[in-house]
């Protein structure tokens, strides 16, 4: 079957993209010398040189698999949130989730506490509750109210954002960072912490395949065919929130590979969700990947914004896809 | 024996009733329109009808049970509904938008076993979508797509179909593909099949059960015969309305009679 080469194609591509990363940067290690030290470590045996299985265990690898997670959360949401906003611009911000978790992220930075991750986390699922309640004026919240809940929320948590900025002088550089996304400085427990949150994520959509097909056809279309739609929007937002805030927990502000990647994905696989979260997945994760790649090492030592990257990358390929009808 | 009945309904939405205390029962079998000026609440009861809208008043009884105390999926079983055809870039394949009917019976995570397969089969053969199964919906014209829908709610195997102005936006060849094979649902798979339908003249031609839904409540019921009278269209509409016969089958044919120069609204 056409879809499953894909998706394997896919797969190995990601694979492959997560070796290479590992080679590179501001100190290029040969390809031999990544799979020795990682070899090294899996058999314990003793690396070739230290300075190397350093790099590659405990800087790469956990970026790297942080990068793909992380794009894998974001592209999954965005397709989630299309098929049931049955909007081709939703993305999986549009519910308030990045301008909580700015919030979030902003208080903590500027006030000096070392709380920014759990801090953005908390600012994203909170953000997306109270759209939730607000949209639900008379019984359930409708999809047009939620979008109109999210777009004017979102105003307000980034006018507080600007707010907090204005009045401190301290850490603005690190809030601008946080805000333009990116992955520096990431590592292990960075990975443990919301990685498992944004596969979970991945997985739960992936489960609501059926109901995302069913929603893409109408609400009440969806009903008739025997969907509880309270119920079921319900956990397509809480999946597609947990796998949000998590990566947005975890690199800040990363824009754009919720919203274009699942639009390839639709391209390569159609429209059902049973293909194309699990391609939107992979897509997404090798795409911020090798932006991350990209990122730290065009300027190397200095590293650009992975948001900003994406965008520069992304927006021209989109354009070309669209083109190309 | 599936029997779908309103009972003394009242609908409206907020401040507004649109029907008022209406009876109506659809019987196995046959093929029920609902004929009605614009606004009268045709989509209205059949909204009410599929449990997408809950009464002011009365009750839907789908075998003699309140529909409300029935769950999304009790009814889907029962109760095909086919939406007004709205063209949307639905990225799906003909096969993929009729198997979501299964999930009436398969649910929302279990695959799809060879029951499903065969009833989405035996649907698609119905319809006469075989040729087109492997096509994207967004490429189809608006009498396949009605047809598609048809299809999908077949494949719920339900006892009852109902179909919310189907022929909208159809062409002449369309409207009577679409009707009839309708027709045949009822007469030959025994459903019970609903549709709401603008044009009076469809309803008298593909109808064997009229209501005429006009004031917030039913003005008639019966036969074609008996509803598309000279005196109940006139009420209905407001206007003077002339009834012939078919040429062909002899049914109620509907004209306008008023003034020609005439422009008041």
């Amino acid at each position: 079957m056409r879809r499953v080469r894909l998706l394997a194609g896919l797969a190995a591509l990601l694979a492959a993209g997560l070796i290479v990363s590992l080679g590179v940067g501001a100190v290029p290690i040969p390809l031999g010398q990544v799979i020795a030290a990682l070899w090294g470590r899996l058999t314990a045996a003793p690396p070739a040189t230290a300075q190397d299985a350093i790099i590659v265990w405990d800087l790469r690898l956990p970026r790297a698999l942080l990068a793909a997670a992380l794009g894998a959360g974001l592209a999954s949401a965005g397709a989630a949130y299309q098929a049931v906003f049955r909007n081709p611009l939703a993305d999986p911000f549009v519910i308030g989730a990045s301008g909580g978790a700015a919030l979030g992220a902003t208080l903590a930075i500027v006030t000096g506490l070392p709380l920014v991750m759990p801090a953005a986390f908390a600012g994203a699922v909170l953000a997306v509750i109270a759209v939730y309640l607000l949209a639900q004026s008379g019984g359930r919240p409708s999809a047009i109210n939620l979008l109109l809940a999210g777009a004017a929320l979102s105003t307000l948590l980034s006018s507080a954002v600007t707010l907090l900025m204005f009045l401190s002088d301290r850490n603005l550089h690190e809030v601008f960072a946080w805000l333009m996304g990116g992955l520096a400085g990431r590592s292990w427990p960075h990975l443990r912490t919301t990685a498992p949150l944004m596969l979970a994520g991945v997985a739960g959509l992936w489960a609501l395949a059926r109901p995302l097909d069913a929603l893409t056809g109408g609400e009440e279309s969806a009903q008739s065919l025997g969907l509880n739609l309270a119920r079921a929007r319900f956990a397509i937002v809480a999946a597609a929130t947990l796998a949000t805030a998590a990566a947005v927990a975890a690199g800040g502000i990363i824009g754009f590979v919720g919203l274009i990647v699942p639009h390839a994905g639709r391209r390569l696989v159609g429209g059902s969700h049973a293909g194309l979260i699990p391609i939107s997945a992979l897509a997404g994760g090798l795409l911020v990947l090798l932006a991350d790649d990209l990122a730290r090492t065009v300027v190397a030592p200095v590293e650009l914004p992975v948001g900003m990257l994406m965008a520069l990358i992304g927006a021209p390929f989109f354009l070309w896809l669209l083109k190309r009808g | 024996m599936t029997t779908l009945e309103a009972h003394d309904l009242t609908l409206g939405y907020r401040d507004a009733a649109v029907l008022r205390d209406l009876h109506l029962a659809v019987r196995p079998g046959r093929v029920l329109a609902l004929a009605g000026p614009n606004g009268a609440g045709k989509t209205t009861l059949l909204r009410a009808l599929a449990r997408l809208l809950r009464p002011r008043q009365g009750a839907v009884l789908l075998d003699g049970r309140d529909v409300w105390q029935l769950s999304e999926r009790d009814i889907a079983r029962r109760l095909g509904l086919v939406p007004q055809n709205e063209a949307t870039e639905w990225p799906l394949t003909v096969e993929q938008v009729v198997a979501l009917g299964r999930a009436a019976h398969r649910g929302w995570f279990r695959p799809y076993a060879a029951a499903d397969h065969a009833a989405v089969d035996a649907a698609l053969e119905q319809t006469g979508l075989g040729p087109l199964r492997a096509r994207l919906l967004g490429e189809l014209s608006g009498g396949e797509r009605q047809r598609v829908l048809i299809a999908r709610a077949l494949a719920q195997e339900p006892a009852t179909i109902l179909l919310d102005e189907p022929t909208a936006h159809l062409d002449l060849r369309y409207q009577g593909a679409v009707l009839g094979l309708a027709r045949r649902l009822a007469h030959t798979c025994g459903l019970a099949v609903v549709l709401s339908l603008h044009d009076l003249n469809l309803a008298a031609l593909y109808a064997d059960q009229v209501a005429l839904i006009a004031d917030g409540g039913l003005l008639a019921e019966g036969s074609p015969d008996e509803v598309f009278t000279a005196g109940h269209l006139q009420r209905a509409y407001g206007v003077p309305v002339a009834v012939g016969r078919h040429p062909v089958y002899g049914t109620p044919l509907v004209m306008p009679a008023a003034e020609r120069e005439s422009n008041h609204v």
